[in-house]
């Protein structure tokens, strides 16, 4: 696609002729460059597993976050820009909480997606919320509601798919492919969880360890894992 | 206080009387102003005496004259039947008991199949007909052979006067709404002046709520034909001209039909009044003079 | 102008009360929701066919006595916001949800109300009946069973002598649901509507039933005194 590089690529609202947005596709590319994460869905729960890419051994890479809890009922993990993905779940935290004022119930999970794309989408609009650009990153959304599970993707386009698995960031080719040949519908939370390492390790470069993964689950509730919640899978790989 | 002279010098501008003009009226002011205290002013031109109207007092009291009637209009009768709906009222606008107007189209024709009558205030009323006159200019730009029902009309009306009474400043009218639907049924429904509506088989606003309801009540039948309900009609009519002091027996019925709005030429309902004590009221009277 | 006192027209009210009983009563698997047809202002009548209660969504109906035009306006602007509801989060609003957020909508206009007195029932989302009871700036509860309006000295004690229940307090829990049948349910509001249209001027003409339970809503309707 770069070579067909043009005039087109420098206003965010431009189509090319060959009906391209590409600032919104250069958007997609930076999640490329991210670090790798992984969610699987299970009759169970959702698992959601972060590798934590620190650049420097003088790093505190307790520092990065890349799993952060929205309701409740929906946690997120995030590939691409970090910054953006935090403007992101804020924008879905405060959603959440609104829903849960104005109807006395927890916000449906699509409903809460629904909310983060028109987000992502906010570059295209006018006024003061104007987004200059695309959000840079791509999300992970898992959540419980009245209708079970949800694993919801989502990219800087504003498009929200449903996945029973799905992998994003730089190890996202390798680790799609492999999460497509081990899922089952009958996986279980326990079974995911020890699918979800063992994939984010295969396409690691270092060695995991509780340092560098982050975990957490909605099964029904968000809840991080511990170090030692993560070493006990680790020990099961 | 005395009254304030009034001069009309282009000079000194109207209201005031210079000091030296007149020597008993100076002493006069004198007097005054040592009993009351200065006239009050916030425009006292220095070669004249206070100017008592305080040119700035309407900006800053908020208005009020919105919030009292001046001329209005007494009941608005509606009444449907079988095939049609009716809607009568005199012709009368009055200014407080003053028979002030008293050739007043009192219902409005808005298209085809909508009409209404109305009470209260005159010049608010003319006010609701060129919001209505918008809307029909705009079904007619439409040009899609489409006008507003009756009970659209009616809404849109529901929404003006409850939208106003939401400002604190109501549209001081209670309007009586008549016509057709799209399906061809008949409709009557009547709006408040705070946005109070409904609708009935038959309606009345203002005090014939009191006079004619009841007349209504007692001869309504939903298959009438259109003789027998402007007779009820009529009937209704004499009871208000007789017991309510602000109608005027000089009326206009309005017919809406699927042939479309007619409004009759004004017409009186026969009375009665040449009784014998009507010539000489006190002539059989102990205490009369 | 004129002083106060020598006005020669009285002076308007934002406000008007045009009377009305509205009721429901909350079973175990139905939920009734009921209110006479009369309005009117002052000592008279403005129409004797006047429907207070309205379906919100398929589990919610509500039912409004006092300013009948802001109960309209509210009842309006709530079934604008079901709708957008239904379009955002892909299902209709649920009695819960619904009775939230017309708490909230009474509560934003806190400082110049909704004359309304409101009673929303539904089925909740074990499909047991629910009643929700307001006043006019937003506070409410759930109950099993509540009356508002014009009427509601006259009823509530009936009802709470009929149907009161065990306390939500004792252990272990009991549902707090009314244990009357639905049939007896239905008699006991007609009899109430009865008897508070003998005594209240305001209460009157028509009672409307709407009965809601697993297989829909149906209506009922009882004439009342016309006097």
């Amino acid at each position: 696609m770069f070579q067909t590089r043009s005039e087109y690529d420098r206003g965010v609202n431009t189509f090319s002729p060959e009906g391209r947005l590409f600032q919104v596709e250069y958007a997609i590319e930076a999640i490329k460059l991210g670090s790798t994460a992984i969610a699987i869905k299970t009759r169970e729960g959702v698992v959601l597993a972060v590798e934590k890419r620190a650049t420097s051994p003088l790093m505190d890479a307790s520092s990065l976050e890349k799993i952060a809890e929205i309701d409740a009922h929906v946690g997120c993990a995030v590939s691409g820009l970090t910054a953006d993905a935090w403007t992101m779940v804020e924008h879905g935290r405060a959603e959440c909480q609104n829903h849960y004022f104005t109807y006395n119930e927890p916000m449906p999970v699509l409903s809460c997606t629904t909310s983060l794309c028109e987000l992502a989408m906010s570059f295209a609009g006018e006024g003061e919320k104007r987004m200059s650009r695309p959000f840079g990153v791509a999300l992970l959304v898992a959540g419980k509601d009245e209708d079970g599970y949800h694993l919801v993707h989502t990219d800087p386009s504003g498009t929200a798919v449903q996945y029973k698995a799905k992998a994003i960031g730089s190890g996202s080719e390798g680790a799609q492919t492999a999460l497509q040949e081990e899922y089952r519908d009958d996986l279980t939370l326990k079974e995911a969880e020890t699918l979800a390492l063992k994939t984010l390790k295969a396409v690691m470069e270092e060695k995991v360890n509780t340092t560098n993964v982050d975990m957490a689950r909605v099964a029904p509730a968000y809840v991080k894992y511990s170090d030692a919640a993560i070493q006990e899978i680790i020990d099961r790989l | 206080m005395i009254p304030r002279r009034v001069a009309h010098n282009p000079i000194i501008g109207p209201g005031v009387v210079p000091r030296g003009v007149d020597a008993e009226y100076d002493a006069a002011c004198a007097r005054d102003d040592a009993r009351d205290g200065p006239a009050t002013t916030t425009h006292a031109p220095a070669s004249g005496r206070a100017f008592t109207l305080d040119g700035k007092a309407r900006e800053k009291a908020p208005t009020t004259r919105t919030q009292t009637p001046y001329v209005t209009g007494t009941s608005a009768l509606g009444l449907k039947y079988g095939d049609g709906v009716l809607l009568a009222c005199d012709t009368l606008a009055c200014y407080g008991s003053t028979k002030r107007y008293k050739n007043v189209e009192r219902v409005k024709k808005v298209n085809e199949r909508c009409a209404i009558a109305f009470t209260g205030e005159l010049s608010d009323f003319t006010y609701v007909c060129n919001l209505l006159e918008e809307l029909t200019t705009e079904d007619f730009c439409e040009d899609d052979g489409m006008t507003r029902d009756a009970e659209e009309i009616y809404q849109y009306l529901t929404r003006v006067m409850y939208n106003r009474r939401n400002k604190f400043d109501p549209l001081w009218n209670s309007l009586v709404v008549a016509g057709l639907k799209t399906n061809g049924e008949t409709f009557l429904g009547t709006v408040g002046m705070i946005g109070t509506h409904y609708e009935d088989d038959h309606v009345c606003a203002g005090f014939g709520n009191h006079i004619a309801r009841p007349i209504f009540r007692e001869f309504y039948k939903a298959d009438m034909t259109e003789e027998q309900a402007v007779e009820v009609m009529r009937s209704a009519l004499y009871a208000c001209v007789m017991r309510d002091k602000q109608m005027m027996n000089k009326f206009q019925i309005c017919k809406v039909t699927k042939d479309g709005v007619t409004i009759s030429e004004p017409f009186a309902v026969p009375t009665e009044w040449g009784y014998e004590k009507f010539y000489n009221p006190t002539k059989f009277s102990e205490t009369g003079w | 102008m004129a002083p106060e006192g020598a006005r020669q027209h009285a002076n308007w009210s934002p406000y008007d009360n045009n009377g009305g009983t509205v009721l429901a009563v909350a079973g175990e698997n139905y939920v009734i929701c009921a209110s006479d047809t009369r309005m009117s202002t002052g000592y008279s009548i403005l129409t004797r066919n006047y429907e207070k209660v309205d379906q919100m969504s398929p589990k919610t109906l509500m039912a409004s006595a006092g300013f009948m035009a802001d109960a309209q306006t509210l009842k309006k602007t709530l079934k604008a916001r079901c709708k957008q509801y239904e379009f955002q989060n892909k299902k209709p609003i649920g009695c819960v949800s619904f009775a939230q957020m017309l708490s909230n909508t009474l509560y934003y206009r806190r400082f110049f109300p909704y004359y309304a007195f409101n009673i929303v029932a539904g089925l909740d989302a074990e499909g047991k009946g629910a009643v929700f009871t307001y006043d006019a700036v937003g506070s409410y509860e759930r109950t099993n069973y509540s009356c508002q309006g014009s009427g509601q000295a006259l009823i509530m004690p009936v009802l709470d002598n009929q149907l009161k229940t065990v306390s939500p307090l004792v252990l272990p829990a009991v549902s707090s649901a009314t244990p009357l049948s639905e049939a007896a349910a239905i008699e006991l509001i007609k009899d109430c509507f009865a008897t508070a249209a003998e005594r209240d001027i305001y209460t009157g003409d028509r009672v409307e039933l709407w009965i809601m339970n697993a297989d829909g809503v149906r209506k009922e309707e009882m004439p009342l005194r016309l006097d």
